[in-house]
C-alpha cells in the first residue's frame, strides 16, 4: 500500500513537471548545472539563452566536455540534454537578454532561473521580470563564490515572485574563485526551489 | 524619530532627516544602484525611477543586493 501510494505521488509531481515551462538565462556555472539538473527531473520544456561559446577555462566547473570548448554554448547544451534526456523539449537563444527581448524570449515560461554572472545583469533580470512580466515566478542567485561554508547557502523567498539563493555576499568581486561544488551548491539550491514551485507552488 | 523598515530592521532618522528619495537612501547606505532591486511595500521600484521615488516614514522597504558570480 505505501509503495503504491508513493508510486501514485511520483506519477503526479512528473506529471506537473512534464507539463512546466522553465526558462535559463545564463548558461554558465549556474545555468548548465540547472539544466542538466532539471533534464534529469523530466521537466517538460527549458528554454534556455546564452550568447557565449565554450571556453577551455569554463570546464572547472560548467557542464561542457573537452570536446567542446569553442562550440555555441546553446549548441553544446542542446547536445548534452538529449544526451540525457531526450524527452526534454529544448528551445535555444543564441543572444544577449535585454529588457526589451526578455519578456519575448521567456514567453510562457512558468519560472525563469537567473544564472547571470555580472551583478548588474542580475539586477536587470529580475527587475525586468517582475516589472515587465506578469506571470513567471523568478528563481536568483547571488553570492556564490569561494569553496567551505556550504550552509551558508540558502534559499529564501522574497516574494510571491521572487526566490533568492546564495550567501549574500560573496561575490567574484571579492578576489574569491568560483570552484565547482559551491556554484553546484548554489545551482542544485535553484533547480530545487524551481521543482518545488512547479509541483506545489510558492510558499508563503 | 522617523522610521523605515529596511529588510525587516527599523532604522531609525531624527526627525526631519529621513532620506527623501530611494536613491538618497542607496547612497546613505553606500549601495550601487546598478546591483539592487529595491520593493517598497511589496511594490517593485525601477531603478530608473530611484531618484523620483519618494519616500515616506514607516514605509517596509526590502533592498535585494546582487554580487557577481554564476
Amino acid at each position: 500500500m505505501f509503495f503504491f501510494f508513493d508510486l501514485r505521488k511520483m506519477i503526479s509531481i512528473n506529471n506537473k513537471l512534464r507539463q512546466a515551462v522553465v526558462g535559463i538565462a545564463g548558461l554558465g556555472g549556474l545555468g548548465s548545472a540547472v539544466a542538466v539538473a532539471l533534464a534529469r527531473s523530466n521537466i517538460g520544456k527549458l528554454i534556455i539563452a546564452d550568447f557565449d561559446t565554450v571556453d577551455a577555462g569554463n570546464l572547472n566547473r560548467q557542464q561542457y566536455f573537452v570536446d567542446q570548448v569553442g562550440k555555441v554554448k546553446v549548441d553544446a547544451m542542446i547536445e548534452n540534454l538529449k544526451r540525457i534526456n531526450p524527452d526534454v523539449k529544448v528551445k535555444a537563444h543564441q543572444q544577449k537578454l535585454n529588457p526589451d527581448n526578455i519578456g519575448e524570449i521567456f514567453a510562457g515560461a512558468n519560472v525563469i532561473a537567473e544564472c547571470f554572472d555580472k551583478a548588474e545583469e542580475k539586477q536587470m533580470l529580475v527587475e525586468t521580470v517582475l516589472t515587465r512580466m506578469d506571470k513567471p515566478i523568478i528563481v536568483s542567485v547571488s553570492g556564490l563564490a569561494g569553496y567551505g561554508n556550504s550552509n551558508e547557502i540558502t534559499t529564501r523567498r522574497i516574494s510571491n515572485r521572487l526566490i533568492l539563493v546564495g550567501d549574500g555576499k560573496n561575490g567574484i568581486d571579492s578576489g574569491q574563485p568560483l570552484t565547482a561544488a559551491r556554484v553546484g551548491i548554489a545551482a542544485s539550491h535553484q533547480a530545487n526551489a524551481i521543482v518545488e514551485v512547479i509541483v506545489d507552488g510558492i510558499k508563503g | 524619530m522617523e522610521t523605515l523598515k529596511i529588510n525587516g530592521v527599523e532604522k531609525q532618522f531624527p526627525s526631519g532627516q529621513l532620506p527623501t528619495t530611494v536613491a538618497e537612501l542607496l547612497q546613505l547606505l553606500n549601495i550601487n544602484t546598478a546591483t539592487v532591486v529595491a520593493e517598497i511595500d511589496g511594490q517593485i521600484i525601477e531603478r530608473e525611477k530611484f531618484a523620483e521615488t519618494q519616500l515616506s516614514k514607516g514605509q517596509n522597504i526590502e533592498l535585494i543586493r546582487f554580487v557577481p558570480g554564476g
